[in-house]
């Protein structure tokens, strides 16, 4: 989801199931089609701000570590409309990607720091700070985690007054479809929550379509 | 080669040829060759024989007007006519040989590059002929023989040479084991034209064939591209013979292919990259080096400048060196693969092999990587081949829908809409009426992958006619097309408003969904399912699409629940039936219908076999169906309970818990949450 362009502050000072070398299996939940709502904390020094937030995955590749998708963000208070951006994701399988991003800005202490946000990420944190966690195998761990990077807006020019210059740290319960999020860019407020449930759209149970690419 | 010797041959004559036609009229001058051909004067027909082949050479419109004219059998009759003579005095034997030479000439420069020709020649009965001119005791005619026949076998109609039959065997390794360069070069075109099969390749292996053609390769020019390319067919494919050669001579074979990749000749360069591209390809193993790798990619790029035969052929080389292979993809990209094509694509006049070849090419290229997909749009190479589709040729239109399907594999520019626009749709849906099937399915895959078009621009194939197309094709006779039209359907119905699914089910109609989910062909029966299952995604009133008629599109679902034998078909089915139980109450009824079935003739749900199955994802679609069927807050949720219950199938669910799927796993926790919420009466 975008954010105010000019928002800047220092990020803030560190904070806080054995997960079992593979990848991540597949998630029901978490294929294409799937939607997720919920909100961003936007919130500043200035003034408490949330977001409402809908998500959907468009493409998934767990070969690769690959996700994408689109993220809508419903009250933008500079924005007429809805604004859609296209994110893509790396997911922490330690065969692809492993929990340091190495890239965006984002060091090894920011990656741990952001990690560390969630209570899953407990356990693995002892091996994570040698290596990235690349001994990990994650192939049982009911938590997914990944980085969300987002990559254009789709139906905004990039002349709108936000940016998406951050990426989020996404952890993603395979239990329930739960999605919690810490965006991070430097120049924006620190630690931007978001939290995203799985939507059934108004369906009594849930219900999973599918594409090929050829 | 064939063609530069006949133009030699040619230059001697070309005086009195031109001389000739200034003083005669065209249809005139035809009329007087068949006159002088078919000459009793043996002098008159040689004069004859000269003038026609400096006539056709190099010109198919006088080729085809001469063998409309008829004027292919007579010089196949004076072929035939010497081509038997054996012992006569020298002066006439002289004369005799020089008749030889110029039919043979003459009909070799019919076939040379022209099928009609060679169809002409063929159908003379002068083929056997000219095979006899290669035991000839003069030279000149067994070097005119074998250049003709080298010039019938570059075709596709040239007979096939049986090399399993053990006289044609022997035949063979005479004419590669010959002095003369022109009838080894015919051995080799007779290895290229005929060794098809991995047992013809076999035979050649263990006839030695692969030992001479190594030798031939320390050759004169001719006789190493033979080589090269007679290796490249006998290695296809086919590890034994790549064993044998790399082996060979402790790798001094394979390493004077490499150096041939340095030649002066691009032609040699072309043959010895292709022998080494159909070594890497059939063994893995060898020539893994990046050092080989890079050099070969920057050499084929390269050969693309060549402005003749090689530039035409090096982009199908360039091809079958990156197909599928990401590591070599990602080294043509860094080679600036995309730039230097897309600047051949550029211009005018591209002959329409080599306009096919680059396409192919970028096809190939965008196939895999994101990064190769990015560049080509970021060149706006997409016009140059939407431009394409409509090309009169159809080799050219079907390498252009290649190109666009390998370019569209990509959900982020699929996700900006960069795909579905006036420039491409129009022309594409155009295309599905092409006469020719194969440019038909390759417009279809197009629209399959740009159909899944997120920015929902999807009603512009509506307006072009696209989906009444796809519906009709999706009854074709063949099994192909109406498997990609499925599969284009499908794509557009994933995440389809509820207008838009009304509007393909309305073209569609109830009974002929019913009708293709029940197809003879399994792989159509799995699109179709999965069509059903995207029409019941979203919005809950596209659920009551498949109740209309009676609920036959659902009978139909669960029929080949019943029926079917694939894992594809019943996991797509099964979301079908899973999708339907997430609405409301009658719909998850109407599932519990297809599920227990109401007589109890003591046959066992299917939903028992798909929970008990190896197929996780079939596992996991069939506990889904249970999760929605058990919905807390539906309240007809207990009932149902119980009838599962009394079916056993909460009793497999509750044995699942420990499944060795993580997904599966989790459902089934999900599931049994959900029935304690209902008490012990599940237990």
């Amino acid at each position: 989801m975008p954010v105010r362009v000019a928002e800047s502050s220092a990020p803030s000072q560190p904070s806080g199931s054995n997960c079992g070398q593979t990848s991540p299996s597949a998630c029901s939940l978490l294929s294409v089609g799937q939607a997720f709502s919920g909100t961003q904390n936007v919130s500043s020094m200035q003034k408490d701000e949330a977001w409402r937030v809908n998500v959907r995955i468009q493409g998934c590749d767990l070969e690769h570590g690959y996700l994408c998708g689109t993220m809508e963000a419903l009250n933008v208070p500079m924005a007429d409309t809805p604004v859609v951006t296209f994110w893509e994701g790396e997911i922490v399988d330690t065969k692809n990607y492993t929990f340091f991003t190495g890239k965006w800005e984002a060091t090894p202490e920011d990656d741990i720091r952001h990690w560390t946000k969630f209570p899953s990420f407990s356990a693995l944190q002892s091996y994570v700070e040698v290596d990235g966690g690349k001994s990990l195998d994650l192939s049982n761990c009911q938590y997914i985690f990944m980085r969300w990077k987002e990559q254009y807006f789709v139906n905004v020019g990039t002349d709108c007054g936000l940016t998406i210059a951050g990426f989020y740290y996404v952890c993603f319960s395979c239990s329930d479809g739960s999605i919690n999020g810490f965006y991070y860019d430097p120049n924006s407020s620190p630690f931007q929550k978001l939290e995203l449930k799985s939507t059934n759209e108004g369906r009594q149970g849930f219900s999973f379509s599918s594409y090929e690419l050829r | 080669m064939p063609s530069s010797a006949s133009a030699s041959v040619s230059a001697s004559v070309s005086v009195s040829a031109s001389a000739s036609s200034t003083t005669t009229t065209t249809s005139g001058a035809h009329s007087d060759l068949l006159t002088r051909l078919t000459s009793s004067e043996s002098e008159v027909q040689l004069k004859a024989l000269r003038e026609l082949k400096n006539r056709i050479i190099g010109n198919r419109t006088k080729k085809l007007s001469f063998i409309k004219l008829g004027l292919v059998p007579p010089v196949a009759a004076i072929l035939a006519s010497k081509a038997q003579v054996q012992a006569q005095a020298q002066a006439q034997a002289h004369h005799e040989s020089n008749l030889l030479v110029q039919s043979a000439a003459a009909l070799g420069s019919f076939a040379c590059g022209f099928d009609a020709g060679v169809r002409a020649v063929l159908d003379a009965g002068v083929f056997p002929n000219l095979f006899l001119l290669l035991s000839h005791p003069d030279d000149k005619v067994v070097d005119a023989g074998a250049r003709s026949l080298r010039m019938i076998y570059q075709s596709k109609l040239a007979p096939k040479c049986d090399f399993l039959q053990e006289k044609n065997m022997e035949f063979l390794l005479s004419l590669l084991n010959s002095e003369n360069e022109n009838v080894t070069g015919l051995g080799a075109s007779i290895i290229i034209h005929s060794c098809e099969t991995t047992a013809e390749q076999k035979a050649l292996c263990h006839a030695g064939v692969v030992k001479k053609l190594i030798s031939l390769l320390e050759g004169s020019l001719s006789q190493r591209d033979n080589s090269l390319e007679s290796l490249a067919t006998v290695m296809k494919n086919n590890v034994e013979a790549v064993s044998e050669f790399v082996g060979s001579e402790s790798g001094r074979a394979l390493s004077s292919v490499i150096e041939l990749t340095k030649d002066r000749y691009p032609r040699t360069r072309l043959l010895a990259s292709m022998c080494l591209i159909v070594i890497r390809n059939t063994s893995a193993c060898y020539l893994q080096d990046i050092g080989i790798k890079t050099k070969l990619v920057h050499l084929l790029l390269e050969l693309h400048d060549d402005p003749g035969q090689v530039g035409d052929e090096a982009p199908f080389a360039f091809s079958s060196l990156i197909s599928e292979k990401p590591d070599l993809q990602k080294l043509a990209f860094e080679a600036n693969a995309i730039d230097k094509l897309y600047n051949h694509l550029q211009k005018s006049q591209l002959y329409p092999k080599r306009f096919q070849g680059i396409l192919l090419a970028l096809a190939d290229l965008c196939s895999k990587l994101e990064s190769c997909r990015s560049r080509f749009l970021s060149l706006q190479a997409l016009n140059l081949v939407s431009d394409a589709l409509t090309h009169d040729s159809s080799d050219v239109r079907t390498a252009a829908c290649m190109c666009l399907r390998c370019v569209s594999r990509s959900i982020k520019n699929l996700c900006a809409g960069n795909f579905l626009n006036e420039m491409i749709v129009p022309p594409l849906v155009r295309l599905l009426d092409d006469p020719s099937t194969s440019v038909q399915v390759a417009a279809i895959s197009v629209i399959g992958n740009i159909a899944v078009d997120f920015t929902m621009r999807r009603s512009l194939f509506v307006q072009c006619g696209g989906v009444k197309q796809l519906v009709q094709l999706s009854k074709s006779m063949d099994s192909t097309v109406r498997l990609n039209a499925l599969w284009a359907l499908r794509n557009m119905m994933f995440l389809a408003d509820n207008v838009f699914k009304e509007g393909i089910f309305m073209e569609f109609t109830a009974s002929s969904l019913a009708s293709v989910i029940c197809d003879p062909e399994p792989f159509v029966q799995e699109q179709a399912l999965a069509l059903i299952r995207n029409l019941v995604d979203g919005c809950v009133k596209a659920v009551d699409l498949v109740f209309t008629e009676d609920g036959m599109i659902l009978d139909a679902v669960g029929r080949q629940l019943q029926n079917a034998s694939t894992d594809e078909i019943w996991i797509q089915g099964m979301y079908v039936l899973s999708n339907v139980a997430s609405g409301t109450e009658f719909h998850k009824e109407a599932v519990m219908h297809q599920l227990i079935p109401q007589e109890d003739n003591g046959t066992q749900s299917f939903i028992l076999k798909f929970l008990q199955s190896n197929e996780s994802q079939l596992r996991t679609a069939a506990v889904w169906a249970i999760v929605n069927l058990t919905f807390p807050s539906s309240p007809g949720s207990f009932s149902r309970l119980v009838k599962l219950h009394s079916a056993g199938i909460v009793s497999q669910i509750k044995s699942m818990v420990h499944d060795p799927c993580p997904d599966v796993k989790l459902r089934v926790r999900t599931a049994l949450g959900q029935f304690t919420t209902f008490g012990d009466c599940s237990t």
